[in-house]
């Protein structure tokens, strides 16, 4: 299967404490990757490097077999899009603003949005289902709202590869349901690679393809989401006691005390 | 409508605000000016009012007031921060301060053909910017309470040195600096509005440049770096461009206060916050605003003139209360 994004003993440090430690990673095309681990496990670093937001004090990050580094920003930003945990705005933009703004890198420094970016744009809003909103102030809508607008701004991008840290955190059990089918739709229908931080165990376990488990800067574990979610291999992760339970062909996870 | 269509309706508008408002000023003023017999008739007086008094100093207000809003538009979207402005982060303190001491110094003219009071004023407002920008930036967000508060301390620390300078200048002196910190535009001359202009242009143009960006980083740091903004660039042609626009213009003017501040909220609560309309649309505020809040200095004690800075800061101190008033309290760290 097609490389799309790879990278290659990747080390970081903040302030002198090592974060990564030469992580090697590889994501195919068309896959919905989770990356899983404890709090302070990395997961927030490597995706940043992933998308080229951080850089790696060692190893490299190869999209498509060329190193990110050696590309434009500009071109990287209509290949990858990015999602934080937390979106922050400085300025009461409308929902269409911040969506329209999905369209940056394909504009130049003193142009406007043609008519097929608003086209786009409202085609993203559709997508997540925020067009009603698109009038609205970006600061004055629910927490919910907020993480939709910025996901219809990542897909205006219209990337081939959507890095989401914790898409679904703040988000209620219905909008976290419509965020994961959303992704999954998403790569049913236009083939975009995800990868996604997230301490949702049981959305990882219908909507993902492969898991990667992060700890203490390291890989513990990757492979297929059976292959992952085992007893021993999160208890070890997690360092708390766990089991796994099959019922009716479902999994399910729970500590135990 | 869409930002293109937007930033059309709104130059024009704000444009032949600004000509009516230059057209009110320049016939306005303690002198009786008619306008046929100034510009048409050989009336000796008229024409040197006409166009060595009053066109330059309406030129220098549009110029000053336009150059002060565009910076504080960019600066509160550097800062992410709507209180922002060359006035409350001590930019302008700092402007003031470096040129009072290059006139002190009594340095020559022109050092390598630039105004050497614009130089020194440069070098105190960018150092300010990066100070303040530094210390009220925590893990890559920028805390009010910290902000204002470097404001605060800053402006004190210029105030008093100012003072220090003022305790040691004869008489004459003194009064000269006490009307220059004020903020005034009476002693203008063409020549001055060109000088002004040779720096305040290049600092605006960098400002507009980088438009598309400070919306980007609006969205936060990381956000904006994935959507392809080198962010280290951006803030550096800010604080750039910035001090050399505002520099340009206090070493003039003095400290005015405020329009930085009052111009981009005003166009914000009318036509939105993208910075592409609003950039170019606080420089034509700003000028119209100075235009007029200078006509009303020169008329209201007529035929004695006010400094202008004590209108504009009268003006916008009770803006910025007002603001402080409004604004949610959480946003008040």
């Amino acid at each position: 299967m097609e490389k799309i994004i790879e990278g290659q003993n990747i080390t970081f440090s903040y302030d002198g404490t090592e974060v990564l430690k030469g992580i090697n990673i590889s994501i195919s095309k068309g896959k919905i990757v989770g990356v899983l681990g404890a709090n302070g496990a990395g997961k927030s670093t490597l995706l940043k490097i992933l998308c080229g937001i951080l850089n790696p004090k060692i190893g490299r990050i190869l999209y498509k077999s060329k190193e990110i580094k050696n590309v434009s920003k500009r071109e990287i930003a209509t290949k990858i899009s990015y999602v934080p945990q937390n979106s922050t705005f400085g300025f009461p933009f409308t929902v269409a603003e911040v969506v329209l703004m999905g369209r940056a890198p394909y504009i130049g420094r003193f142009e406007f949005e043609r008519d097929s970016d608003w086209k786009v744009a409202i085609n993203a809003m559709e997508t997540v289902g925020v067009k009603h909103l698109q009038d609205r102030l970006i600061t004055e809508i629910s927490g919910g709202e907020r993480q939709l607008s910025s996901l219809a701004r990542a897909i205006a991008q219209e990337p081939e590869i959507m890095i989401l840290d914790e898409p679904a955190t703040f988000l209620d059990l219905k909008h976290k349901t419509e965020v994961m089918k959303l992704l999954k739709k998403l790569k049913d229908e236009k083939n975009i690679s995800v990868i996604a931080a997230t301490h949702d165990i049981f959305s990882a376990l219908f909507y993902f393809d492969e898991i990667i488990l992060l700890k203490d800067g390291s890989i513990f574990a990757e492979g297929s989401t059976e292959e992952i979610l085992k007893e021993e291999i999160l208890s070890a992760v997690y360092e708390i006691n766990v089991t796994v339970k099959k019922e009716n062909g479902k999994i399910f996870v729970l500590p135990t005390e | 409508m869409n930002a293109k269509n937007k930033l059309i309706t709104s130059i024009s508008v704000l444009f032949l605000l600004w000509i009516l408002v230059a057209i009110i000023s320049i016939f306005t003023g303690s002198y009786e000016l008619n306008p046929f017999k100034a510009i048409f008739s050989g009336d000796e007086l008229s024409r040197t009012i006409y166009f060595r008094i009053r066109i330059p100093r309406v030129l220098m207000a549009a110029v000053a007031g336009g150059t002060l809003a565009i910076a504080g538009a960019s600066l509160q979207a550097l800062f992410r921060n709507p209180l922002a402005a060359p006035f409350t982060l001590g930019v302008s303190g700092g402007a003031s301060l470096g040129a009072l001491i290059a006139i002190r110094l009594g340095l020559g003219n022109t050092l390598l053909g630039f105004s050497s009071i614009s130089i020194v004023s440069f070098i105190f407002s960018i150092f300010t910017i990066l100070f303040v920008y530094s210390v009220s930036k925590v893990h890559g967000v920028v805390a009010t309470g910290r902000l204002l508060l470097a404001g605060v301390v800053v402006n004190f620390l210029y105030s008093a040195l100012i003072l220090f300078i003022q305790f040691f200048s004869d008489f004459i002196q003194s009064l000269q600096t006490i009307r220059w910190i004020m903020g005034s535009l009476d002693i203008v001359e063409l020549g001055t509005v060109w000088k002004t202009l040779l720096f305040a242009t290049p600092g605006c143009i960098i400002l507009l440049s980088v438009t598309k960006d400070m919306n980007l980083f609006a969205l936060g740091d990381d956000v904006a770096s994935s959507l392809g903004v080198n962010i280290g660039l951006m803030e550096k042609k800010i604080y750039f461009a910035t001090s050399l626009a505002v520099s340009a213009v206090i070493s003039v003017t003095g400290p005015i206060g405020f329009v930085g501040l009052i111009i981009p909220h005003v166009l914000r609560m009318i036509i939105g916050v993208d910075n592409r309309i609003i950039l170019p649309c606080s420089f034509l505020l700003g000028a119209s605003f100075l235009t007029a809040a200078d006509t009303v200095s020169r008329t209201i004690f007529a035929p004695i003139e006010i400094p202008v800075g004590i209108i504009t800061a009268s003006c916008g101190g009770v803006f910025f209360l007002w603001l402080l008033m409004r604004m949610k309290k959480e946003v008040i760290v």
